[in-house]
């Protein structure tokens, strides 16, 4: 008689990975069905969780591959990339990493950056609430300590760069998108805020100078350096403007001044 | 002090319905939710669910906790329920009598124990640990199952009790579960009734099957059929009147069709109040 723990690995290998000998070591009995019969049931619920659990992050992935594909790429996923945890909800951060090497979406280049907008969309839904920037405490730090401000982005801030324009593909990939449907590739590169703020979850484009900068934010960077950062890559990097609009918009949450030991 | 759920008929809520039911406060007699649609941090879930638990009396619903599995129970998913519980105050707070995941993999999936000795003494001590974390008595739910295990030692029923019995939980009975295991299994539901103890049972779910060839899959995808309705009026003959609750999972209808389903529930509630007195 197998232990449980080898009951649950042979159920695990025979219902994923269609494994014979360790179907036989089940010793399945009765019932109105065969132990293949059974144990497909499983494989057909499991599988199916997980798809319609996918569809439900990366709508737009499936609309540009299409159902079949995008359930055979989830089969495919679901076997190399083990779910790791107990809630299905926190399943599918891998998938863009999983697209990029999956050789039949190879000719969909693109295709890797869309499911990173749809991860970061899902995950700034659920992110961390955060109280509003004190602004008076702000409007206080003394001239001299302004340049060593630390700025902390709100929970579900992600940024996101494409050498595609994939906020266009997920824009016309939209289930209320009238008109066309087409988008050029060489329309260009995009640089992407997503958070959410009180209006719900925003995808704003961004400028390169601006994406550094947030970014660097981001790693802890201090405003000075940040904003140099920021100049290198885009020379019209305009720090005013990108500080009044992110703490507007509510991206910048809080911040530290920091001493620097003389 | 223990809340808990009013001998009413109740109904799942899904998130498509969630915000229809905020606005227009249907008359469900409660409501019970998936526990980990909410393990998140923050945003407008959340918010959601605490508006609607000023209302109505909540259950939280686990699917993921897997208390069969070999491997040791997900701590962070246990904290994650505990910090649910500790800000919705639930009236209840149930999981399955299943296994989901095996050597760190997950299956996101109510998977059958075999019913052994082995499996129900990890289960109990799995529930001890459990109530003891949360610091109150859990539901565990019977499930439905497609195949057995040669080397089962016991009926399903026997396990169930036994569950109870030995540590103190309550019972979640899934009547459509039972109706469908005794159809895919060949027992007599009846028998599984006769051997679970009325005080045991706190909460009964019902919820639509689909037949797949010879076999009947659980699919929360239809109305409760007949032969559920008959055995569930069975139980309430039985038990006496219970919470129960409605759900529907797969290609969910409008909220109507649920409350309509739960109003059918609560004629066969109150008909046997009406016995009753």
């Amino acid at each position: 008689m197998p232990s449980l723990h080898e009951l649950q690995r042979a159920f695990c290998a025979a219902t994923l990975f269609e494994d014979r000998a360790a179907l036989a070591s089940l010793g399945i009995t009765g019932g109105r069905v065969s132990p293949d019969a059974g144990i497909a049931v499983y494989r057909n619920n499991v599988l199916g969780n997980y798809r319609k659990a996918l569809a439900a992050t990366y709508p737009v992935v499936k609309r540009l591959v299409g159902a079949a594909f995008f359930d055979a790429a989830v089969d495919y996923f679901v076997r190399t990339f083990p779910s790791k945890s107990g809630d299905v909800n926190r399943y599918g951060s891998e998938f863009a990493m999983f697209l990029e090497s999956y050789r039949p979406a190879r000719g969909l280049v693109y295709l890797p950056d869309v499911a990173r907008l749809e991860w970061a969309i899902d995950q700034a839904g659920i992110a961390a609430d955060a109280p509003l920037l004190d602004l008076e405490a702000l409007a206080a730090v003394p001239a001299d300590k302004q340049g060593s401000l630390r700025f902390t982005l709100h929970p579900s801030v992600a940024l996101i760069r494409s050498r595609y324009p994939i906020l266009s593909l997920w824009r016309v990939n939209q289930a209320g998108h009238i008109g066309d449907q087409r988008v050029d590739l060489d329309e260009g590169a995009d640089a992407l805020l997503v958070m959410r703020g009180p209006a719900g979850v925003s995808i704003e484009r961004i400028g390169e100078g601006e994406y550094v900068f947030l970014a660097a934010l981001a790693e802890g960077a201090a405003i000075e350096s940040a904003s140099t950062r920021a100049a290198q890559c885009e020379p019209g990097f305009d720090l005013g403007d990108a500080l009044r609009r992110h703490v507007t918009g509510q991206a910048i949450v809080a911040f530290s001044v920091f001493a620097l030991p003389t | 002090m223990s809340a808990s759920l009013p001998n009413t008929a109740g109904i799942g809520l899904r998130s498509p319905h969630m915000a229809q039911v905020r606005r227009q406060r249907p008359p469900a007699g409660w409501l019970e939710v998936h526990s980990e649609n909410f393990f998140v941090d923050g945003g407008p879930a959340l918010v959601a669910l605490e508006a609607i638990r000023a209302d109505y009396a909540v259950s939280l619903h686990g699917v993921g906790l897997s208390l069969g599995s070999a491997d040791a129970l997900e701590a962070s998913h246990l904290a994650k329920l505990r910090r649910l519980a500790d800000r919705i105050e639930p009236a209840v707070v149930s999981e399955h009598l299943c296994w989901g995941h095996v050597d760190g993999r997950h299956l996101n999936d109510l998977l059958p124990l075999p019913l052994t000795d082995e499996a129900l003494s990890l289960i109990c001590r799995r529930v001890d640990a459990v109530q003891a974390e949360l610091k109150r008595t859990i539901l565990v739910e019977n499930v439905s199952a497609y195949l057995r295990f040669g080397c089962d030692a016991m009926a399903e029923w026997e396990f169930v009790a036994a569950v109870a019995a030995r540590t103190g939980c309550k019972l979640l009975l899934d009547v459509n579960n039972i109706y469908v295991n005794a159809v895919n299994h060949g027992f007599d539901p009846r028998a599984y009734l006769s051997a679970i103890a009325g005080e045991s049972v706190d909460e009964i779910h019902l919820a639509g099957f689909e037949a797949s060839g010879t076999c009947l899959i659980d699919t929360h995808g239809a109305r409760v059929a007949a032969p559920v309705w008959e055995l569930y009026r069975e139980s309430i003959e039985r038990f006496g009147p219970k919470p129960t609750l409605i759900e529907w999972d797969t290609d969910i209808p409008p909220l109507e069709v649920l409350l309509d389903e739960a109003a059918k529930a609560q004629a066969i509630l109150e008909a046997r109040d009406a016995v009753a007195a």
